[in-house]
């Protein structure tokens, strides 16, 4: 019984050695690498740091996978064509030219997600700022909300009816909706966060919404009111337009392309820009979309390998008087083009502009019709699947410095002063037709591209040169949809009915939010 | 290579010298017979064998044998198929008979985690491979040794990669978003790292199948467990055991592109070269190992060093390792024998040569009229370096690749381990274990100034240095005890806490714009993006801690009935703060039939089923909480500053993914242990799958959050069927069958009815990508559908191309249009269905011959070569695929489609030995074996690609959920030539 005795305690002894063994229980994480709010948003540059959140958002509006994409290859303006293996890309690019685009086309994925995004992160913050009660961020709560209107502004145009989502702590998925709401919610925060915001321009504002970006925003908003809402709203639009004009803050650039310089945060005539960066802000990677594989890193030196992919539609590209200062000049069998303009076609040379650019494998270059010297023509010989390597005019509109790299520093006007001219010349047009006040604005805008000016305004001619002036500024579909033109006809594309102005609800998101009512042709 | 071979000749022939060196040894001769102990019969072909030596014999049909001894052998070895082997002393006599007893397969010990068993106990679904069945030849994994061999594991590698890991699937997909690769258990190490033990150095595997046996391993043990048992030292005389082996290897299998004129007839350009891409990019890889182990002991210590070392040059230029490890143990018995203490230490330091496995893509697709080097007059010459290119989009010269560039890493392994068992009684006895893992990762990779492809033109070279480091360190306490009652109940309880903890951590620079390529990756302080700003540095850092308590009871009643079952509880830092603990029960049951009902025709009927539960733990730290982290930088009163924003969501109710699995099986003996086997079948049901979901922005703060929502069932059967027959004195053989049927797994759910978040029904992924073929996605998720599938349009197969040349897709729906999103459907899936592993060995007196069949079945794979590279018109531009010439019509571009996914059943030669054991031996050596073996010598399969193996992983976010993508810049498969000696003494 002793030997029993000693297996019963030795058995103790073990069970004890395995429940009290070295009493690590301790099952927290360890964080080094990461930071979490016990440890984070207490000092000023901790919480400007969380603001900037809502403006990185920004930077993906002029990615390959997102709103620019919806907003230019839709339109008359751009096209991405599928140059044999290239760009085909599962149908989504010509997709976009031909208005079939369905709610699995990841641009328009990407659009939504560019939207709400900042929708989101402008929640977030006003919810967090709110809650952390510092004065500090007192000052940033309009601030957010106006850039969040910006935000809604961009998903009211472009998807229409969307949830209205304000509240944070909110944990239903909200409900959509109609587009007339949504205006009027923009137009209300708006009017709300002009008088919280700063009336600064340029410096410390620059970058940053200030009162001139939203009243820009509102003047967009009435202008496009009668689509988005039902009802027009002309003279506000006006008003809005007078108030930004009579500010003194903005003058037309004697040179149009002052504008878009790598290095054009000076400009006088830009309201609201994103100050892209090629290290700090990237995202702005037109260099690669346009150039040719081939010539455009010789033409400019690029640092890496160019895309060769978008490119205007021909008959955009006729819509300019051949001495239009916008458009651009060809390079020539003599040289290259020394003008430069919103399109690059013609020869194509190296950066010094002695060397005739070639595609020198013959292969490759087989069908374009000039053969390896490589010449960019205007003409498109067809959407898909085999459009020349060489094909269409590209975009030059935005400077390209010898040793560009892949993201650019231009930074991107999202509102500029001569759009807010022709806005409120079009606001007076639209109210009388014989507007000599409308007719002058619009005749600044030409007088500074060098050309005629119009006797009159019609509809035809006045969206024509909206369409010249704000080329590849993201304005294009707005005002073929106001003007009545986004169903008719185009190079490579069908007329269509009238509900494709509205983009699908990505199909993810009704999946995810089955409140979500997917919008009337999808 | 001219050296290599050189080298090789002067290896052989020193073997040859010792082979054939031969001395005069004294001789005598003993006979005897051999019987049944209990019945006293005559056993026919049982084994005699002089210890120590290769010399022996078999009995003949009336159980005799007639055996010449050497002077100065002291035993013999007896053996025979299902009985206990017996050691016999020879003393002086001439006659020597001997009686077995049945019974030794029974008594064989199987590994079961924290311990092991009698074959005859265990309960659950238990595989044990010895080293004599291991897989042979030009094996540098451990996995691969196992490949075939057990049914309801596949092991693959896509290519013959030397530096590519395998991917290990037990019983088929186990998790849905977790990891999906067993627990690696060396020596008692959880989560060793395979790269740590030489194959040389393994004594058996053991792969724990279901749940009710992995369930001892708690939140590790979802996709089952490999137990590794290393060599160790025996109590007697010191031997010496050296290995050496020479490999050849060469690709196997090739796409098949035009080449020369044919591409010229086909179309293609004439750019004045003559390249065949493929005998550029290849070569005849070598790899020499070697192997030598010193080992032995006495009653109370015991000893085993061996040293490895394997230089390995891959079958494409520039791939390859140079690896030497170093394992030793030493067991030491103390105070009457009462303590034994042992310690394990093994180190290994490897050298790869990553190369570049995009190589394998452009070689497939470069022009074959180009030349490698450009015309040195022509203007382009300096451009790229001297090599030949062509200025097009995803489209590089294969060899510049390989030679402008450099990608390398060496990796560092130290395992220490120390365990400590003290029998407080003859029952009873407790046990600690220490150990420490740690591995060191350099990597460094340079793209050239003048490298057209990766980047390094434009940014003027390119470099990066990594390093990581992960260590973990294991404290376990146990109890046993062992105790049998009444003579017929055998009792075992064990109790047992286990501490780990786990630290990783990493360093990480890149940057580019160097003056020279001198320096590749060595002087990262050279390169003007550091001071432009341009270049990039990270850093990290995480822990996770896993705490467990576990106990196992296991009773034997008369070797007639068996019970097993186990409880552990496992608490981790990585789960969320409501769920930090979770408990995984299991029991299993058995009963010997043959037993218990006195079958005499069985010497084994077990009938057994277990019910497990297992967990798969989260796969990173810190999922569970909130964090910020920097963004992009914001431009605020003119400097740009940084943003910070959340990168994930708090998820308290974080935890493992839990699998329950039931496991019903029979194991089988009958013919006198002639015929064994045992059939299975299982049905699991993984439920908290863990999956990264998109969720809705309010009320979370970052968009993506991994949740515990998916839930899949699977299941399969299993086979296992063996003969071991006799072929008169000294000559036997022995054919194993293993099958294996998976049932194609279903996701039940991968949606949280309570939130709504999910996939909704359906989502599709796993994109195809550049060039042209962005936004395709491959495969579709449906909720309650099978997993695997692929899915796209489908081209009628009949006639694919319409007559204006476009692809002709089915309108599925039936809409009037063809290549709508809803004319996509179901065209495969990527999961293997069957898997057969035959091997049938021979033992011809000094002759030993092996083959081994190796097939699986059922699966499709998506041909990415041909859904890019087979469209006629493309040749102006690349080469395409000879199939093009199928469709010479077509003038639409590359589209994926139906026409892509290819059966891949195929059926190969996977393995083959010619042995041959010197009878006669030169004094001093107990053995010298040389042999010869092949590895894949043939492959019968009906796919266009390069290689027909599943492919269970893909790259893209879908990870294991999207098999069966066979992509283009995978490294070609191989077949092997190896040539090897032992030599024991």
């Amino acid at each position: 019984m002793k030997r029993f005795n000693f297996y019963t305690k030795s058995l103790a002894f073990a069970f004890a050695m395995i429940v009290f063994a070295p009493a690590c229980s301790d099952l927290e994480e360890e964080l080094f690498d990461a930071v979490t709010e016990d440890n984070f948003f207490r000092t000023e540059e901790e919480l400007i740091s969380a603001l900037g959140a809502a403006y990185t958002s920004l930077y993906g509006i002029m990615s390959n996978g997102g709103f620019v994409c919806i907003q230019e290859v839709a339109s008359d303006e751009m096209v991405v064509p599928t140059r044999g293996p290239d760009w085909g890309d599962g149908g989504v690019w010509t997709q976009l030219h031909e208005h079939t685009w369905d709610p699995e086309n990841d641009k328009v994925i990407g659009s939504w997600n560019f939207v709400f995004n900042g929708v989101n992160t402008c929640n977030r913050l006003i919810f967090q700022f709110t809650e952390l009660g510092n004065p500090l961020t007192d000052p940033f709560i309009g601030e957010l909300q106006g850039l969040r209107a910006l935000y809604y502004l961009w998903g009211l145009d472009t998807f229409g009816n969307i949830p209205i989502a304000t509240d944070f702590t909110a944990t239903e998925p909200p409900a959509p909706s109609s587009r007339a709401e949504v205006y009027a919610f923009v137009e209300q925060e708006l009017l709300e966060a002009i008088p919280l915001v700063t009336k600064d321009v340029g410096g410390a504002a620059y970058g940053r919404v200030n009162e001139m970006t939203l009243r820009t925003a509102l003047a967009k908003l009435y202008l496009n009111a009668e689509v988005y809402s039902g009802s027009p709203q002309w003279a506000k639009a006006a008003e809005q337009c007078d108030i930004i004009i009579n500010s003194g803050n903005f003058s037309l650039e004697p040179d149009y392309f002052t504008n878009f310089a790598a290095d054009n945060e000076g400009s006088q005539e830009n309201i609201f820009a994103i100050p892209y960066d090629e290290v700090f802000a990237t995202g702005f990677n037109l260099a690669m979309q346009t150039n040719h594989i081939v010539s455009g890193q010789a033409t400019y030196q690029l640092t890496a390998q160019p895309w060769n992919g978008w490119c205007a539609v021909e008959e955009f590209v006729n819509s300019y008087d051949a001495d239009d200062l916008r458009k651009g000049q060809p390079g020539t069998e003599d040289g290259p083009s020394r003008v430069r303009g919103n399109f690059l076609w013609g020869a194509q040379w190296d950066a010094s502009g002695t060397v005739r650019q070639m595609d020198d494998n013959t292969a490759l270059s087989g069908i374009d019709p000039d053969g390896p010297p490589i010449t960019l023509r205007t003409e498109i010989n067809e959407l898909k699947p085999n459009a020349w390597r060489e094909a269409g005019a590209r975009v030059a509109k935005y400077e390209f410095p010898l040793g560009t790299r892949p993201d650019m520093n231009n930074d991107f006007p999202v509102f500029r002063y001569a759009d807010v001219l022709l806005m409120k010349a079009e606001a007076q047009w639209r109210q009388d037709n014989g507007s000599a006040e409308a007719l002058a604005l619009v005749n600044q805008v030409r007088d500074r591209a060098g050309i005629d000016p119009f006797n009159e305004l019609t509809a035809e001619n006045l969206l024509a040169e909206r369409g010249r002036e704000m080329f590849f500024e993201l304005h294009r579909r707005t005002d073929q949809i106001r003007f009545g033109v986004w169903g008719d006809a185009w190079w490579a594309k069908e007329a269509k009915d009238e509900c494709y102005e509205l983009f699908p609800i990505p199909a993810v998101q009704i999946q995810s939010n089955p409140r979500l009512v997917q919008n009337d042709c999808y | 290579m001219k050296l290599k071979v050189d080298y090789f000749s002067k290896w052989l022939l020193l073997v040859l010298a010792i082979t054939f060196c031969n001395f005069a040894i004294a001789q005598r001769t003993i006979t005897g017979t051999v019987t049944d102990a209990e019945t006293g019969e005559p056993l026919i072909g049982a084994n005699i064998l002089v210890a120590g030596t290769s010399s022996g014999t078999i009995t003949d049909f009336d159980g005799t044998y007639n055996l010449s001894v050497p002077d100065g052998a002291t035993t013999l070895d007896v053996s025979y198929t299902g009985y206990s082997s017996q050691t016999i002393e020879i003393g002086s006599q001439s006659t020597i008979d001997i009686a077995l007893s049945a019974g030794e397969l029974l008594d064989e010990v199987v590994v079961t985690g924290y311990g092991t068993s009698k074959s005859r106990e265990v309960t659950g679904s238990i595989v044990s491979v010895k080293e004599e069945d291991f897989n042979k030849g030009n094996v540098n994994d451990p996995t691969q040794l196992l490949q075939g061999k057990v049914a309801g594991l596949a092991i693959a590698r896509p290519g013959a990669n030397p530096n590519g890991g395998f991917n290990i699937r037990l019983r088929g997909l186990s998790t849905v978003g977790a990891s999906q690769q067993p627990l690696v258990v060396i020596d008692g190490v959880l989560g060793g790292d395979l790269n740590s033990v030489d194959p040389n150095d393994i004594a058996s595997i053991d792969v724990l199948k279901d749940g009710s046996a992995a369930a001892i391993y708690g939140t590790r043990g979802a996709s089952g467990v490999i137990l590794i048992t290393t060599k160790r030292g025996e109590a007697g005389s010191s031997k010496v055991n050296y290995s050496g082996q020479l490999s050849l290897e060469s690709a196997d299998r090739l796409p098949d592109v035009y080449q020369g004129q044919e591409y010229i007839d086909a179309g293609g350009t004439d750019l004045g070269g003559n390249v065949n891409w493929f005998d550029e990019l290849l070569q005849t890889g070598t790899t020499q190992t070697h192997n030598l182990s010193l080992s032995g002991g006495t009653p109370t210590t015991s000893y085993r060093v061996s040293a490895n070392y394997r230089d390995v040059e891959g079958v494409a230029v520039n791939t390859g390792f140079n690896r030497i490890n170093v394992r030793g143990n030493l067991t030491q018995k103390a105070l009457n024998n009462r303590l034994t203490i042992s310690m394990n230490l093994a180190s290994t330091s490897s050298d790869q040569n990553l190369g570049f496995d995009e190589a394998f893509r452009y070689a497939t697709i470069f022009t074959p009229t180009a030349p490698v080097i450009r015309d040195v007059n022509n203007s382009s010459y300096d451009q790229w370096g001297g090599y030949f290119q062509v200025d097009a989009f995803d489209y590089f010269n294969p060899v510049a690749i390989i030679e402008q560039n450099t990608r390398e890493q060496k990796v560092k392994n130290i395992s220490s381990n120390i365990r400590g068992d003290y029998n407080i009684t003859n029952d009873l006895v407790v046990g600690m274990f220490y150990s420490y893992q740690r591995s060191n990762r350099d990597f460094g990779q340079y793209i050239s100034k003048y490298s057209f492809w990766g980047g390094g033109l434009g940014s003027n070279g390119n470099a990066i240095r990594e390093n990581n480091e992960n260590q973990d360190q294991l404290f376990r306490l146990e109890a046993r005890y062992n105790k049998s009652f009444a003579n017929n109940l055998d009792f075992k309880m064990q109790l047992g806490y286990e501490f780990q903890d786990f630290a990783f951590q990493g360093f990480r620079a890149q940057g580019g714009d160097f003056l020279t390529d001198a320096f590749t990756y060595n002087n990262l302080g050279a390169s003007l993006d550091f001071d432009n700003g341009l270049g990039n540095v990270s850093s990290y850092k995480n822990t996770n801690r896993l705490i467990s308590y576990f106990g196992r009871i296991n009773l034997n009643f008369d070797d007639r009935f068996f019970a097993t079952a186990s409880l552990r509880r496992d608490g981790s830092s990585r789960f969320g703060a409501d769920e930090k603990w979770g408990l995984f029960p299991a029991v299993s049951l058995g009963a010997d039939l043959a037993r218990i009902g006195n079958m005499s025709s069985f010497d084994q009927l077990k009938l057994r089923a277990g019910y497990g539960v297992t967990g798969q733990n989260v796969d990173e730290s810190l999922l569970s909480l909130q964090r910020f982290g920097p963004g992009s930088k914001f431009y605020f009163n003119g400097s740009y500053v940084p943003s910070y924003g959340p990168v994930s969501n708090a998820n308290p109710n974080l935890k493992w993914e839990t699998k329950t699995d039931v496991n019903v099986g029979l194991d089988f003996a009958f013919g006198d242990y002639k015929w064994t086997g045992s059939l299975e079948y299982y049905r699991t049901n993984t439920s908290d799958g863990i999956f990264l979901f998109p969720v809705p922005v309010p009320p979370n703060l970052f968009p993506e959050t991994k949740l515990n929502v998916g839930e899949i069932e699977n299941s399969g059967l299993e086979l296992t069927l063996a003969y071991n027959g006799s072929l008169g004195a000294g000559k036997s053989y022995n054919i194993t069958l293993t099958g294996s049927r998976w049932f194609t797994p279903t996701l039940v759910t991968l949606s949280d009815p309570e939130t709504g978040v999910g996939i909704g029904g359906f989502r599709t992924g796993a994109n195809l990508g550049s060039p042209g073929q962005n936004n395709t996605p491959l495969v579709r998720l449906e909720e309650g559908g099978p997993l695997g599938q692929f899915w796209g349009l489908v081209v009628d197969p009949n006639n694919p191309v319409k007559e204006n040349g476009e692809w002709n897709f089915v309108d599925v729906d039936g809409d009037g249009t063809q290549d709508d999103i809803a004319d996509r459907a179901v065209i495969g899936n990527g999961f293997p269905k069957y898997q057969l592993g035959l091997n049938t060995s021979f033992n011809l007196n000094n002759w030993d011959f092996n083959i081994f069949f190796r097939g699986v079945f059922g699966h499709d794979l998506l041909n990415t070569f041909r859904a890019f590279y087979e469209a006629p018109g493309a040749i102006s531009g690349y080469n395409v695929l000879r199939s093009s010439a199928d469709i010479p019509t077509l003038t639409d571009q590359p589209q994926f489609s139906s026409r892509h996914v290819e059966k891949a059943d195929f059926l190969r030669l996977d393995n083959m030995t010619i042995g041959y054991t010197l009878g006669a031996l030169p004094d001093g050596f107990s053995q010298i074996r040389i042999y010869a073996n092949a590895q894949n010598l043939f492959t019968l399969t009906g796919y266009q690609g390069v290689n027909p193996e599943p492919r269970f992983v893909d790259d893209s976010a879908f990870g294991p959920l999207a098999p069966g993508i066979d992509r283009r810049n995978t490294y070609f498969s191989s077949r092997t030539f190896s040539f090897g000696v032992n030599l024991n003494f």
